[in-house]
């Protein structure tokens, strides 16, 4: 496919989206105002704890704002796949869409990097709402290590989203699987304590899930403001997880493809 | 008004070859199913189905509910994929080219559900466009000729969520001939059409075999398929029950044809008594 048709669908996909989200008139406010809660609760919580809990060296509610903004922003990016499944079955477009000339991994991609978009900003104003209203001091970040880290756990979360699309093609209930991998996940990944505090087995099956290494990194590289050389080991691992799971993805997601259109599923939900 | 051949060029298909097809679709119950009873099995949509429709001609695929008329717009499609046989597009399998037959053919679904409700009729359009590959700068002469051609221009900035089923459907037509597809298949294009917005349809799908189309529309109406049809194919029961040429406005000849092959003896009285 050429760069510029490319281009040219993403500009269209884009425009869908934002359209359809400024024409939901309170969803924007609504949003806005569940992250601020969500962030005073944070806060408040961190306060009861006191300043004596310091995981991994930094303060408590610096640790939580870094913790489930990038969490949040990774299993609504992974959710965002299946969601666009989902809404594509039930508004009956599914069928139409994929009769286009655009092949549907490449149109299930363009919808999902739409909605990482969105992801993306609602990321921004967590952080920038955390550092100012509730006084959030990043010393000395590593932005460049932040950023490598963040568009590695980009690919990853879009492989992990493809597959979540493939999930609901198959069984039309791909979100009650999600929502229990992703509760598996808020336990295990080190959102909200780190994983040095679990059992070893728990300890050890953390470090097989991507968003672990995601949230490591990327607290290394924000709240201490690691170098490279000590950003290597996450970066190798979330380097060899890409490579592994996007062509695995793409492969599964076109199978599911054509195995909803031999049984005649495509628009069931 | 502007005819069609007017704008673009169409691709075109040497014919559209059904050989031995069949497709079944299983019923799987749930867990559970002796408090519901949701019944198992299959269903036999097509069986067996060979057939070959001429390039820059119009079929029409009559039939009574249940017998398959979809079914065979969806292979064709590639919305779904035979179980047995092969569906040629222009001599590209269904099966293993499905992106160059997607490229051919435009499909005006059944369903009023198939558009982005929160998007104008405009936007939908210039969306689906983008995604058949149509370049920008084409887009927007040609969505407008579209919407004047579907009778639509006046509620192209309206939101679909607003629009009636007989705007969708035109809508569904707009969509499916605006990628200029070199086969064109409708579903009960008419269905929700009041009869003048019906009549000035048909003008518009007998234009389409002179610029090179080939079309197959799938109808429960006699007229229609008299009007427009250059042959009908009648399905029954997932079988081809008949298959031959059409004098335009031969409605009446077509009820018998119809009754002649579908019907049990009783249905076939009953339906010549109605023609008659």
């Amino acid at each position: 496919m050429r760069l510029a048709a490319l281009v040219d669908k993403m500009i269209v996909v884009l425009r869908r989206d934002l359209l359809t989200a400024l024409r939901y008139r309170s969803g924007f406010l609504l949003t806005a105002a569940g992250t601020l809660l969500e962030l005073a609760a944070f806060y408040y919580l961190s306060r009861a704890i006191g300043p004596g809990f310091r995981p991994d060296g930094v303060e408590y509610f610096p640790f939580l704002l870094v913790g489930t903004g990038f969490y949040t922003f990774m299993v609504l990016g992974i959710h965002s796949f299946l969601q666009v499944v989902q809404e594509a079955q039930q508004t009956g477009t599914l069928e139409v869409l994929t009769t286009t000339s655009t092949p549907a991994p490449i149109l299930v991609l363009l919808s999902a990097l739409s909605a990482f978009s969105a992801s993306a900003l609602q990321l921004l104003f967590y952080l920038g709402a955390g550092w100012l209203l509730f006084g959030v001091h990043l010393p000395a970040p590593n932005v460049v290590g932040g950023i490598v880290i963040f568009l590695l756990s980009l690919v990853i979360a879009m492989a992990l989203g493809m597959m979540a699309a493939a999930l609901q093609l198959a069984t039309q209930r791909g979100s009650a699987v999600l929502w229990l991998l992703g509760s598996g996940a808020w336990l295990m990944t080190g959102t909200l304590f780190p994983v040095g505090t679990l059992p070893r087995p728990l300890g050890l099956l953390s470090q097989l899930i991507p968003l672990s290494h995601s949230l490591t990194g990327m607290r290394l590289a924000l709240l201490q403001g690691a170098q490279f050389s000590r950003l290597a080991g996450e970066v190798a691992v979330l380097l060899l997880f890409c490579l592994v799971l996007m062509p695995f993805s793409l492969w599964l997601f076109s199978y599911a493809v054509r195995r909803a259109r031999q049984l005649g599923t495509l628009s069931c939900y | 008004m502007r005819n069609v051949s007017e704008f673009g060029t169409r691709p075109t298909v040497d014919s559209i070859v059904f050989e031995s097809v069949s497709k079944v679709f299983r019923h799987r119950p749930a867990f559970f199913n002796w408090i519901g009873k949701e019944r198992s099995g299959e269903t036999r949509a097509l069986n067996e189905i060979s057939l070959r429709i001429p390039a820059e001609s119009i079929l029409a695929l009559l039939g009574p509910n249940g017998s398959g008329k979809t079914t065979l717009l969806k292979l064709i499609s590639t919305m779904l994929l035979p179980d047995a046989g092969r569906v040629l597009v222009g001599g590209a399998d269904t099966r293993d080219e499905p992106q160059r037959v997607r490229q051919l053919v435009g499909f005006a679904v059944a369903a009023e559900r198939s558009f982005f409700p929160r998007l104008t009729a405009r936007e939908n359009l210039d969306f689906f466009a983008a995604l058949d590959d149509m370049p920008r700068r084409e887009r927007k002469t040609w969505i407008e000729f579209m919407l004047t051609r579907t009778g639509l221009l006046h509620a192209a900035d309206t939101l679909v969520m607003k629009f009636s089923s007989g705007m969708c459907q035109r809508l569904g037509i707009a969509r499916a001939l605006l990628k200029q597809p070199a086969v064109i298949l409708l579903d009960e294009p008419t269905r929700s059409l009041d009869p003048a917005s019906a009549e000035e349809f048909w003008d518009l799908v007998r234009e389409l075999p002179a610029d090179g189309a080939t079309v197959v529309i799938a109808t429960h109406s006699f007229q229609e398929a008299a009007a427009v049809g250059d042959a009908v194919a009648v399905l029954h029961q997932g079988e081809l029950a008949g298959h031959r040429r059409i004098d335009r406005d031969a409605a009446e000849d077509l009820r018998f044809f119809y009754a002649q092959t579908t019907g049990t003896l009783a249905e076939r009285v009953s339906l010549l008594e109605a023609c008659s």
